[in-house]
């Protein structure tokens, strides 16, 4: 952090001072629209009302003090990157305004600093009006929504650079929210507002990797549609180029490496250390040099096509560091993006040549395929992005990957088993580990075969060890048991020792591993007859306990029984739905997440660390999800707008990554499968289907239940009025184990409905199957439906420009089919919040639109016209 | 290839010295052939010039005239020029070293052809020392340990791959100088100096693994039989701890390219007969290239060295079996053998239906499914690969060297089938394969029609033992492969028993496939009871359908499945009449196989208390309908009725089964295949094949 901090400050400062310079009269306020007008005026009011006892020391001007100081100090680096700065904001600035003089003054008065800006304080003579603003800009008030707001209507360069400054002092999470907005200005808004952004972005840029990533994939997806020579492309190049790096002092350069390592020469390519040079200075007497050191990274048959190269981890200082526990900075100049966007090319490519194959199967296996060649190259120093780069991926259980129903794209899902570590970057990759964690496999006993000479006395020695094995071998079962996620195989297992009692003397493979810590002394008899006796005799064993009736018991069974058992256990339990070749994804969406991380666990190599954890991702490849981000934001607005009100309103925006302007990836929805798949392999309507899961209407469960579902239907139904969800069938209408109903694809919003059919011309999906699940249309559950979608609907409505600049920002310069009705699709959206209204007329509008949509055709037709065409219920 | 200025000179100098020579006296003897025949003399023409060793590896060796004089030297002579051969190995070694790559060549050419000089002329004296006549006791281990060095680096180094190759081939010389390769006991040096990391190197890179995998894994295959039995081998250990994920995926990918060869050319030369000019063309093409008209008899021999190599892995590496079992596009581990033109994706599909229809109505016999071409957008695994081939060998086991073959196919399902790791990737329903299995024409068979949906691959190793033990009833009984056949089936129903894993089988072709072996047993029990014990057969037989009854609940895919298996032991219950009659036969008769006639008798218990609770009750059940034939319906519908009053008898021990291992009951077959491979390796290295070589010197001059 606080190299962040010294590398802010000097690109502030300039930006203010420099503009302080020059006199500027003009009047910025009468271009800013009514509205906000007003409602700056308004908070500020309130804030200056309120705050007045802070605002001598506002929490939010604190970075600048610190600049301004920093300044001072006189540190000879710092200076060479004011400059630098200074010199990409001098080409410009040819009209400046009063209210920067403002800024810089107030700054200056209140901090009392330098004799440098003493100029400026005496030109300042600021307006009431003006102050005000420049209040709220500085009040507890002024938060990432509201600058966003400010720097999207302003005009003004001035107003524009103070808040691209301001964004400095924002908690980072905050203004990541905004990364798509403030990208797309930079992107389409003018000269100035890049100007005004470029500082900061740069500058996270050189901070965080996993900004850089995501600045150069939105950018590139933004400006698709662009010039070659564009803003966003520059400047997604130069995040690309890789020379983007933390700025270091010429003392810490010099402190860094150590001569040994060759990390210090200035090229980045000879770097790449390629695995033929390591081996061979491994070995003493290889002569012949390897003139070779080709770039492994991104070919995936090399094991190492995620590797950038970089040597810090292995250098002296980066063991030190791992035993200390400390995390280690990159000094090699090594790519630091590169491993991420192999990767992340890697996992579309995959996508991409699914799309060739016909049949789900075939692309199923395909998919398993190409994952496991991705595996060679695992761990590596990648992490799934819509996820905190607090980790790193050690491995992807193919088998548990599925192919997604979609007919020509090819969206798949995948598991990812991941090691967490405090920062992806500065932490030592895991070591691999090899996939077969069995321990019952031939090599290592076969080679005590070959050691130990035939002699008795050798075979005695040796006896602890062939006892451990077993050991190991009865741990396999459990480990067969667990990733069968059989739960009924003890219950079925104790029930057939009880009538397969297996007499004394041998110990039947079950009973071992029973008997395992309880009887140590038995299991090695047992075990030593195993060994000794050849199949033969032990088959002889049964016969002859077979036929010497005298000593033992014979042991008998019914042949009923048998039957019996055999069709209780092919009952299937009904929580899982059976595994369907042409729709995998079904059976392997409905297994309860904790039951997949438990069965993945125990069959992977990496599951015994505390670390572990499974994530998962939907690859989209050849998709365009930039809508599905937009609506992602609105959720997350509207989810945040909700909490802050109190309305216990659900809903579940899930994280979507936009790789380029038609691949992504997306969050899965947990614990979740669609109504399409329930209805078709439940075959139960959806209130029995609720009846089945959750149990009788009256139980706790089914209340919860039902609960969850009404919150999460009001919301979503609140949502699809709003933004004017379309293509609302039933397989893009999730259901989560305790009821929630989650809308996914947002490919149709606002202005676009599919193929314009016109269909859905309801104002949300209500079918009657939705009512009956909330008790009926007199039910008390379906009343408070009503309330809380009123409740949600006021709330909304209060912080309507919070969820309109999301969209009105995004529309600028963009061709999505949502805004291919241009300026009214915003328009719009504002009308459908009604702001005119009164609340009891607002509750008459929530019933009317509750009433169309129960009563709707169109949704049924809809529904139909779904069956029919794709299939789905 | 830095001094290329200098080399230049050197070689003006060196053709002037040629011609100089060949224009003087003798037209046609070489510069080399001089210096050789001064060699052999007893002299050292060396001696004076501090430039001749630089000068003499310049030269082209000339391998066929070593060997030539070798083979006229009698062991005497050869005693006598023990010293100048050690001149001739130490200079060899230090030229290895050099960076210049024609002198490295020539180096190695030279040597290889000592080597096989002096081991030719040892082989039937076993009393002078190689060792010692090659390069001198005193000397051997340093010696030795720069030889394996320079090797080494050649090997990983970034050198031409003619080089390489011919680095390999010396060491293929040397570990297959002798018959028995434990007797070679040079190889103690490559015990001392390991090669071993080379060969992982080789098969870890992508590139070299297409060139060199084949003899690398050769080679490994030989060190690794070195001493098996006797000694500890640290080759052995060094496979068994192998864990370089890449090393042991190139191993299987250059087993499973060489077994994807044998399989695409016995599919080409099956398909000859019946199809058009094109098949018959890429066929002619592919037999210039094989030079032999029966070729796949031919391929089976060499493919020996590989399948042994797979057995290696499978039995001593654990980690191979993961190798096995992942699956991969055609493309993913290397491009693959050239093959004709590609059918575009996408159409794939709509092609191979008709095809393969086709195919099945027109021809009566001849290859039922036909394999499609390796294919880009193919997924496929090693294991597909292996059973396809074990398909194929299983149909032509009179072949002694085929019965060989499909011995240690079997013994390596043996091992697979008794890893547990294997087994759950075997039986996971989400692993689907479509392995296309080779049926045997048989005359009293119908055409069924081969089942090419993707399945566990569980189901295609039932599917090839139910073949094996349908095709292979025949007056020289092949017991032994029968047992193990067996084995595989138990092993793979103990796993599922124990994992309660239900494979979606049609277990009533194993069944219907096991009833009607122990029919032919019993047809053929004079013939047969005088050579083998067909008891112990029996009893395994009975003993899987004992699994079957008595465990049936845990595995069997549904319960009509288990209505069905009582049905056919009813309906052929005169079969296991006949079975249990002979067995108290011979068991009362006190003849050679009284125990295991007594034991099998009492394995028949439950099958027979099944035939004797059910019979009378369908009889007086058609009595009553008066039916005198009842329909199968019918028969289950009487069997589901009645199964409360039946007891069965529970037989222990049906669920377990002896471990495979090698020591000591395979070890001789295994010393026997080692050495038919050492000897069809020396066949196949002829001096023809080392002058090629020569071809690289212009290649390395152009570097």
């Amino acid at each position: 952090m606080a190299d962040v901090r010294e590398q802010d400050c000097p690109k502030k400062l300039p930006a203010v001072t420099k503009e302080t310079q020059h006199d500027n009269t003009s009047q910025n306020n009468n271009r800013h629209s009514e509205e906000n007008h007003q409602s700056a005026q308004q908070i500020a009011k309130s804030s200056l009302a309120q705050n007045s006892g802070d605002s001598d020391n506002p929490s939010k001007t604190g970075s600048i003090e610190e600049s301004v100081t920093c300044q001072c100090g006189g540190d000879p680096t710092n200076q060479e990157v004011v400059q630098a700065n200074g010199a990409e904001f001098s080409a410009k600035k040819a009209t400046n305004l009063h209210l920067e003089l403002d800024l810089a003054t107030a700054i200056i008065n209140k901090h009392k600093e330098s004799t440098r800006h003493s100029r400026s304080k005496e030109d300042a003579v600021p307006s009431p009006k003006q102050s005000w603003l420049l209040r709220l800009f500085e009040s507890k008030m002024f938060d990432m929504s509201i600058a966003i707001s400010y720097l999207y209507n302003s005009k003004e360069p001035g107003v524009q650079a103070y808040i691209g400054n301001k964004m400095f002092s924002f908690i980072e999470e905050d203004v990541d929210f905004y990364l798509p907005q403030l990208l797309n200005m930079y992107i389409h808004m003018g000269e100035d507002m890049a100007d005004a952004l470029h500082p900061y972005i740069v500058a996270r840029c050189r901070g965080g990797i996993n900004f850089s990533l995501q600045s150069s994939w939105l950018l590139g997806a933004f400006s698709a549609d662009a010039r070659r020579h564009s803003r966003g492309i520059k400047l997604r190049k130069l995040i690309l180029s890789e020379e983007l790096r933390p700025v270091r002092t010429k003392r810490e350069v010099l402190r860094l490496p150590s001569p040994t390592s060759p990390t210090t020469s200035p090229t980045k390519r000879t770097h790449q250390r390629s695995r033929s040079d390591f081996a061979a200075a491994a070995l003493p007497s290889i002569k012949r040099s390897n003139s070779i050191s080709k770039v492994t990274t991104g070919d995936l048959t090399t094991g190492r096509a995620f590797d950038s190269g970089c040597t810090c981890f292995d250098s002296s200082m980066g063991v030190m560091n791992d035993l200390f526990g400390k995390p280690t900075e990159c000094v090699c100049n090594a790519p630091r993006l590169q491993p991420m966007r192999e990767f992340i090319n890697a996992l579309m490519a995959i996508g991409s040549r699914l799309q060739g194959l016909a049949t789900r199967e075939l692309r199923t296996s395909r998919l398993y395929a190409e994952l496991s060649l991705l595996n060679l190259n695992l761990p590596a120093r990648v992490w799934l992005p819509c996820h905190p780069p607090q980790h790193h991926v050690v491995r992807i259980p193919h088998s548990a990957a599925v192919v997604l129903n979609s007919k020509d794209k090819a969206p798949y899902l995948i598991y990812v088993e991941v090691l967490e570590c405090e920062n992806a970057n500065t932490c030592p990759v895991p070591t691999k580990i090899l996939e077969n964690t069995l321990r019952y496999t031939r090599s290592e006993e076969n080679l005590q075969e070959y050691f130990n000479s035939d002699s008795p006395v050798h075979a005695f020695t040796v006896h602890p060890n062939f006892d451990q094995d077993d050991d190991c071998w009865s741990q396999d079962d459990i480990d067969l048991q667990l990733q069968y996620g059989d739960t009924q195989l003890e219950l079925d297992r104790d029930e057939h020792d009880e009538t397969v009692q297996s007499s004394p003397g041998i110990v039947s493979s079950d009973e071992d591993t029973k008997t395992d810590e309880a009887k140590p002394t038995q299991k090695k008899i047992g075990y030593y007859n195993q060994k000794s006796v050849s199949s033969d005799s032990v088959s002889q064993f049964s016969i002859e306990s077979s036929t010497s009736n005298d000593s033992r018991e014979p042991q008998y069974i019914a042949a009923a029984d048998v039957r019996r058992r055999l069709s209780e256990n092919l009952t299937t339990p009904p929580t899982k739905f059976k595994r369907d070749p042409e729709d995998p994804s079904a059976a392997a969406l409905k297994e309860p997440w904790e039951d997949k991380v438990r069965r993945i666990r125990a069959t992977s190599p990496y599951g015994h660390f505390p670390n572990w954890r499974l994530l998962s991702v939907i690859i989209k490849c050849g998709d365009d999800l930039r809508q599905e981000l937009l609506a992602f934001q609105v959720l997350k607005q509207l989810q945040n707008i909700w909490k802050e009100e109190h309305v216990p309103l659900w809903v579940r925006p899930y994280h979507i990554i936009v790789t380029s302007a038609d691949n992504g990836m997306i969050e899965p929805v947990l614990n979740a499968v669609s109504l399409h798949q329930i209805k078709k392999h439940s075959q139960l309507s959806l209130f029995n289907y609720f009846l089945r899961e959750f149990g009788d209407t009256n139980s706790e469960e089914f209340l919860t239940a039902q609960k969850n579902f009404v919150q999460s239907s009001a919301a979503y139904s609140l949502v699809s009025y709003l933004l004017q969800v379309k293509d609302r069938h039933n397989g893009n209408i999730l259901l989560d184990m305790e009821g929630h109903v989650i809308h996914i694809d947002f490919g149709f919003i606002l202005s676009s409905s599919p193929r314009n059919l016109g269909f859905e011309s309801s104002p949300f999906k209500l079918t009657h199957e939705f009512v009956e699940v909330m008790g009926g249309l007199n039910g008390d559950m379906f009343k408070y439906y009503k309330i809380l979608m009123l409740q949600g609907f006021i709330a909304a409505r209060k912080h309507m420009d919070k969820v309109v600049q999301l969209i009105e920002i995004m529309q600028t310069g963009s061709q999505l089919p949502c805004f291919k009705n241009g300026v009214s699709t915003v328009r719009g959206l504002r009308d459908r919040f009604h702001m005119n209204l009164t609340e009891e007329q607002l509750q008459l509008y929530v019933d009317s639109m509750v009433e169309s949509s129960i009563h709707s055709l169109t949704t049924k037709l809809y529904d139909g016209f779904q069956y029919i065409t794709n299939g789905i219920f | 290839m830095t001094t290329t200025p200098e080399k230049a000179d050197k070689k003006d100098k060196e053709s002037g010295l040629l011609r100089k020579g060949s224009s003087s006296k003798k037209p046609l003897k070489e510069k080399v052939v001089q210096i050789y025949e001064s060699f052999f003399k007893g002299e050292d023409p060396s001696l004076g010039n501090p430039n001749f060793w630089d000068e003499f590896f310049l030269m082209k060796a000339n391998v066929a005239y070593i060997e030539k004089a070798f083979s006229k030297m009698t062991p005497e002579q050869l005693v006598a020029l023990k010293d100048n051969i050690n001149l001739l190995c130490h200079r060899c070694i230090l030229t290895l070293k050099e960076d210049y790559q024609i002198r490295v060549v020539n180096a190695l050419q030279t040597m290889c052809a000592l080597i096989r000089g002096v081991y030719g002329k040892s082989l039937g004296d076993y009393g002078f020392d190689i060792i010692n006549i090659l390069v001198g006791f005193d000397a051997a281990e340093v010696q030795m340990q720069r030889l394996i060095e320079s090797v080494h680096s050649i090997l990983t180094g970034d050198n031409p791959a003619g080089l390489k190759t011919l680095s390999l081939k010396l060491l293929l010389i040397l570990v297959t100088a002798t018959d028995n390769v434990s007797q070679n006991t040079i190889l103690e040096y490559i015990m001392i100096n390991s090669v071993f990391e080379s060969v992982v190197q080789i098969l870890a890179n992508p590139m070299s693994r297409q060139v060199h995998g084949h003899d690398a894994l050769l080679l490994l295959t030989i060190l690794v039989n070195y001493r098996k039995y006797e000694s500890v081998n640290p080759y052995i250990v060094k496979l068994s701890i192998l864990d370089d994920e890449l090393a042991l995926n190139g191993l299987g990918w250059v087993i499973s390219s060489a077994l994807t060869e044998f399989n695409r050319k016995y599919k080409e030369k099956k398909e000859e007969p019946q199809s058009g000019w094109l098949s018959s063309i890429t066929s002619m093409v592919g037999n210039i290239f094989v030079g032999d008209s029966d070729s796949v008899s031919a391929k089976v021999r060499t493919n020996d060295s590989i399948l042994l190599a797979l057995y290696e892995a499978v039995h001593l590496n654990r980690n191979f079996i993961t190798v096995l079992t992942t699956s991969h596009t055609e493309t993913s581990s290397g491009p693959s053998s050239p093959t004709t033109t590609r059918a575009v994706e996408g159409t794939r599909e709509d092609e191979l239906g008709p095809q393969a229809d086709q195919q099945g109505g027109e021809a009566v016999q001849g290859p039922l499914p036909s394999t499609p071409p390796p294919d880009s957008s193919q997924t496929t695994n090693h294991m597909v690969t292996f059973l396809q081939y074990c398909s194929i060998v299983m149909q032509d086991i009179k072949d002694e060297q085929r019965l060989c073959s499909f011995k240690l196919c079997l013994v390596i399902l043996t091992c697979i089938a008794e890893d547990q790791y294997a087994n759950s990737f075997l039986h996971d329903a989400n692993m689907n394969f479509v392995v296309h299995l080779y049926r045997m024409p048989m005359r009293h068979r119908k055409i069924a029609v081969p089942n090419t949906s993707s399945r566990p691959l569980a189901c295609a190793w039932l599917d090839l033992t139910v073949e094996f033990i349908v095709t292979h009833m025949m007056k020289d009984f092949p017991m032994e492969l029968y047992m193990r056949c067996l084995g595989i089936v138990h092993r793979l129903l103990c796993y599922q028993k124990k994992c309660r894993v239900r494979l979606q089988y049609t277990w009533k072709d194993l069944w219907t496939a096991l009833i009607n072996l122990v029919k032919f047993m019993i047809a053929q029990e004079a013939h047969l009871a005088s050579r083998h014990n067909i008891f112990y057969l029996a009893i395994k037989v009975v003993n899987l359908f004992n699994l079957f009854i008595t465990y049936g609940d845990t595995f069997l895919p549904s319960p009509t499945s288990y209505d069905e298996l009582y049905y056919e032991v009813i309906r052929m219950h005169t079969v296991f009449d006949n079975l249990y009659s002979m067995a108290l036969r011979h068991a009362t008769n006190h003849g050679e196989h009284k125990d295991s006639a007594t034991r099998l008798t009492n394995a028949l218990v439950n099958i027979r208390a099944i035939v004797n609770h059910f019979t009378p009750k369908i009889d007086s059940w058609s009595a009553a309908n008066h039916l005198s034939s009842l329909t199968e319906d019918q028969v289950l519908e009487v069997v589901r009725s009645n199964y409360d009053t039946l007891t069965l008898k529970l037989q222990e021990s049906l669920d377990q089964y002896e471990r495979y291992a090698e020591k000591p009951k395979e070890s001789a077959f295994f010393t026997q295949l080692v050495r038919s491979i050492i000897s069809d390796f020396r066949k196949s290295i002829s001096v023809a094949t080392l002058q090629q070589e020569t071809v690289l010197q212009e290649f390395s001059h152009i570097h």
